[in-house]
């Protein structure tokens, strides 16, 4: 698994030079998930073979608390369509409170976000637990469905 | 204004002379009439050089973060209300000491925005004052030592139609599409030179993010996607701490509205957490703390 996530990074960055924002490309999503409970969750979902859209990309830091909001930016720059930032829901962070601080934090982000014109519907947040494989699932494949129904704008992040 | 310059000058003099601080930083006359500076005082002497009028609008507290000053221990500013904010910030994240500061509060009405005082502009109203004067709710500082009262009468605001960062309810009503355009115009102007870093008196990174290169997270190099990155996380790492006073905006070359962002993210931050910066020392940062109760609608 571990390898497999190295890799697929790699991939990510690699393509982002070939420009895969091209349209008839299809689109890449970013899945910053935390290491407790979002992780295992997209992990239970594989280990129970579950299908979901293969356009995201997961990378897995310790906690929400730890997904500077420059990741996201980084992403969007990269050539990313859409992002997602998960991790335990509340009162379940392994670090007693990252995750409420990363609430507090995003809450703000968002609202810049959406001031600057970054369409905000490219950026979602959702609380999945180590259990909820299903969940993942559906939060990926309706997250997948929106970035396509989406027209191809360009924000302030990407190359023209 | 002579009697309130002579109020700061006698209120320095003393602290100066029984060593309750060891540097005055003030304001003092500068190039021209209609332009003041800052000025450094460590010997009672000097004290005469102090000076306050309505073209004051630096924020002296900017010097506070430098260790150049910070090497003095014990300090004594005049400050704007405005300007105070951004001390009660810096004691209220822990990089000033309450003990080592000694405040000498200004009542001000307003100051004159810098680039029309250039042009000969010597009187205070709605139009000519900046548009944080306009929503100034610190005319008299919200923490001093020492009050200094103004012996102006403040400016009636009778023109109902000017009103402060009224384009930002202007962008609040485009679609994203067109708030992109708008910013991507502004961001494209940016020559990256920092400016606005540097004159932030709550910027005081001894390293800021954008210098760190190993990973390079911000291009150094001006363009657009840089460009944007650079302004927008310098307003998020403000968002929540901006006290507004509006120097980003006075000393960028270029002109980019920066107070737009601070203020919008001020008002959002106000709206969501209740938080206004730089009021109380002893609360604790918007961002450093959190409620169980926390707006968390958009999170699925």
């Amino acid at each position: 698994m571990e390898n497999n996530n190295t890799e697929k990074n790699q991939n990510f960055s690699d393509n982002s030079n070939n420009g895969i924002t091209a349209q008839n490309k299809e689109p890449r999503i970013i899945a910053f998930v935390c290491n407790w409970c979002t992780y295992n969750g997209a992990d239970l979902a594989g280990t129970s073979r579950m299908k979901y859209a293969d356009n995201v990309r997961v990378i897995k830091l310790p906690c929400t608390g730890r997904i500077d909001p420059l990741f996201v930016i980084e992403a969007f720059k990269k050539g990313a369509k859409g992002v997602l930032v998960s991790g335990c829901h509340p009162g379940d962070c392994h670090y007693t409170s990252g995750n409420y601080h990363s609430r507090r934090k995003y809450t703000a982000f968002r609202d810049l976000l959406n001031y600057l014109g970054v369409d905000i519907s490219r950026v979602e947040f959702s609380w999945i637990s180590a259990s909820e494989g299903n969940k993942w699932v559906s939060v990926i494949n309706d997250f997948t469905n929106k970035i396509k129904s989406l027209p191809n704008n360009s924000d302030i992040f990407s190359k023209k | 204004m002579e009697k309130m310059n002579e109020k700061i000058q006698n209120i320095a003099k003393e602290l100066l002379e029984n060593k309750e601080v060891n540097l005055i930083i003030g304001f003092t006359k500068g190039s021209n009439p209609l332009r003041m500076r800052s000025v450094f005082i460590t010997d009672p002497k000097d004290v005469s050089k102090l000076s306050f009028n309505s073209h004051c609008v630096q924020d002296l507290a900017v010097f506070l973060k430098k260790p150049e000053v910070k090497k003095f221990g014990k300090i004594g500013i005049v400050v704007k209300g405005c300007d105070e904010k951004a001390v009660n910030t810096l004691i209220q994240e822990y990089q000033l000491s309450r003990d080592n500061i000694k405040i000498i509060g200004l009542e001000c009405h307003g100051v004159i925005k810098q680039n029309l005082a250039d042009k000969g502009e010597n009187s205070l109203n709605q139009s000519t004052v900046y548009d944080k004067c306009l929503s100034c709710e610190v005319h008299t500082p919200a923490l001093y030592d020492y009050l200094v009262e103004s012996d102006e009468q403040a400016f009636e605001i009778n023109d109902n139609s000017i009103k402060p960062y009224a384009k930002i309810e202007e962008l609040d009503l485009m679609t994203a599409e067109e708030r992109n355009g708008f910013w991507q115009n502004e961001f494209e102007k940016c020559i990256k030179c920092y400016a606005c870093r540097q004159v932030c008196p709550l910027c005081y990174c001894t390293r800021c993010i954008v210098e760190k290169n190993t990973p390079q997270w911000i291009e150094t190099n001006i363009e657009e996607t840089g460009n944007a990155q650079w302004n927008m996380i310098r307003a998020y790492h403000l968002s929540g701490r901006c006290i507004g006073c509006g120097e980003c905006e006075r000393a960028c070359p270029v002109n980019i509205p920066l107070m737009l962002i601070n203020e919008k993210m001020a008002r959002d931050t106000f709206e969501k957490f209740g938080y206004k910066s730089g009021i109380d020392i002893n609360a604790k940062p918007v961002f450093g703390t959190f409620d169980i109760n926390d707006f968390n609608d958009f999170i699925k």
